[in-house]
């Protein structure tokens, strides 16, 4: 590309995007007007009151995806040396067993072998039963899978109303009766289809924040509070 | 001690929750275990099969835990299985409503095998099992 085409091109997409910009903000001050007429400046408040509160969800998602690895890979990193350890003394014994098989030695010798095997075979269980308990830790870390699913399913919720809501600004401003009326009913025909919602008062997921009034925060609080009311 | 063939239903949404619990009663020495993926499911299985001991979430589709709770104890056949939630609903009022509608035990999610282990001996032995 020679020089003048760089800088023609440079000074079209300038102007371009000066235009776009003036045209966004056209289309903003109309929609704020709109929405004032409209009252539906109310709803987006309360959609923007619901942004914070996702920022603590997304914050405990990420937490616990974190906590979750880190509980895996620790369990991980204690069950690996011990099952080394296994393999490495079997192996050894092994080895002492076949030069005894080719060549026969003293029975003292013999009898040493008979003892280091006879302890490995006693040590096995020990440390199979510590891997064991590696592999449920392994298995309990994933626990946060159902935690942050619950927490994500909310926050869809969230952003499927603020979509709601800006799409039902962008039908009111269609300047075109038919046009409108059709993208209104194709609007909630699809809205339709997402779930109907529930009595959320006691549907509240995971507690994404520490300290909240009349919520325990552990099960010896559950507890303490089904022993109070005689349960 | 409570007889290791005795048939427990797994209700939860999430199918990585169902499988830890699984794995957890499996440790415990239960391996007649089955699962269901909501409240009505629950239900569904409940009443064709010959279950004694339930392991439910509440927050689930279709038919809540809570709901499913109070349906068992309208139900004759149902009313007095033993039911155990395990849940992450944390409020008060949450452990109250469940423990009015007539759950056996109430574990917070997240929780530890102990935990459970501990919940389940509990309604055991009020089981007189």
């Amino acid at each position: 590309m020679s020089q003048n085409e760089q800088t023609g091109s440079d000074q079209l997409s300038e102007e371009a995007s000066e235009e776009l910009i003036h045209r966004i903000g056209k289309l903003t001050r109309m929609l704020r007007e709109n929405m004032r007429e409209l009252g539906l400046d109310k709803e987006i408040e309360k959609a923007a009151e619901a942004i914070p509160d996702a920022r603590d969800r997304l914050h405990y998602v990420a937490a616990m995806t974190e906590q979750a690895a880190e509980r895996a890979l620790n369990a991980i990193d204690r069950a690996q040396p011990m099952q080394d350890e296994l393999t490495e003394r079997a192996e050894a014994l092994d080895k002492r067993w076949a030069e005894w098989f080719d060549a026969p030695k003293e029975l003292d010798e013999a009898k040493a072998l008979v003892n280091d095997t006879r302890g490995y075979l006693n040590d096995v269980p020990d440390m199979t039963a510590a891997t064991g308990k590696e592999l449920l830790e392994i298995m309990m870390a994933q626990d946060f899978q159902d935690l942050t699913g619950q927490v994500i399913k909310k926050m869809m919720d969230v952003i499927r109303e603020i979509e709601h809501q800006l799409v039902q600004v962008l039908i009111d401003n269609v300047p075109e009766a038919q046009a409108r009326e059709t993208m209104q009913r194709k609007a909630e025909d699809q809205w339709k289809h997402d779930t109907a919602r529930r009595n959320e008062e006691l549907l509240n997921g995971p507690q994404v924040k520490e300290d909240v009034p009349d919520t325990v925060s552990d099960q010896d609080q559950v507890d303490d509070l089904l022993d109070e009311l005689g349960f | 001690m409570a007889d290791k063939n005795m048939s427990f239903l797994v209700v939860d949404d999430f199918p990585t929750m169902r499988r830890i619990v699984r794995s957890l009663l499996k440790e415990l020495g239960f391996t007649n275990v089955e699962e269901a993926e909501d409240g009505q499911d629950a239900l569904n299985k409940l009443r064709a099969g010959s279950f004694e001991f339930v392991v439910s979430d509440w927050n689930m589709p279709n038919l809540d835990g809570l709901e499913m709770l109070k349906e068992m104890r309208q139900d004759d056949a149902l009313k007095e299985l033993p039911v155990l939630m395990v849940t992450a609903e944390a409020k008060k009022e949450n452990i109250i409503a469940a423990a009015q509608a007539g759950a056996n035990g109430y574990v917070v999610k997240p929780f530890t095998a102990a935990t459970l282990e501990e919940k389940l001996n509990k309604i055991f032995e009020k089981m007189g099992k």
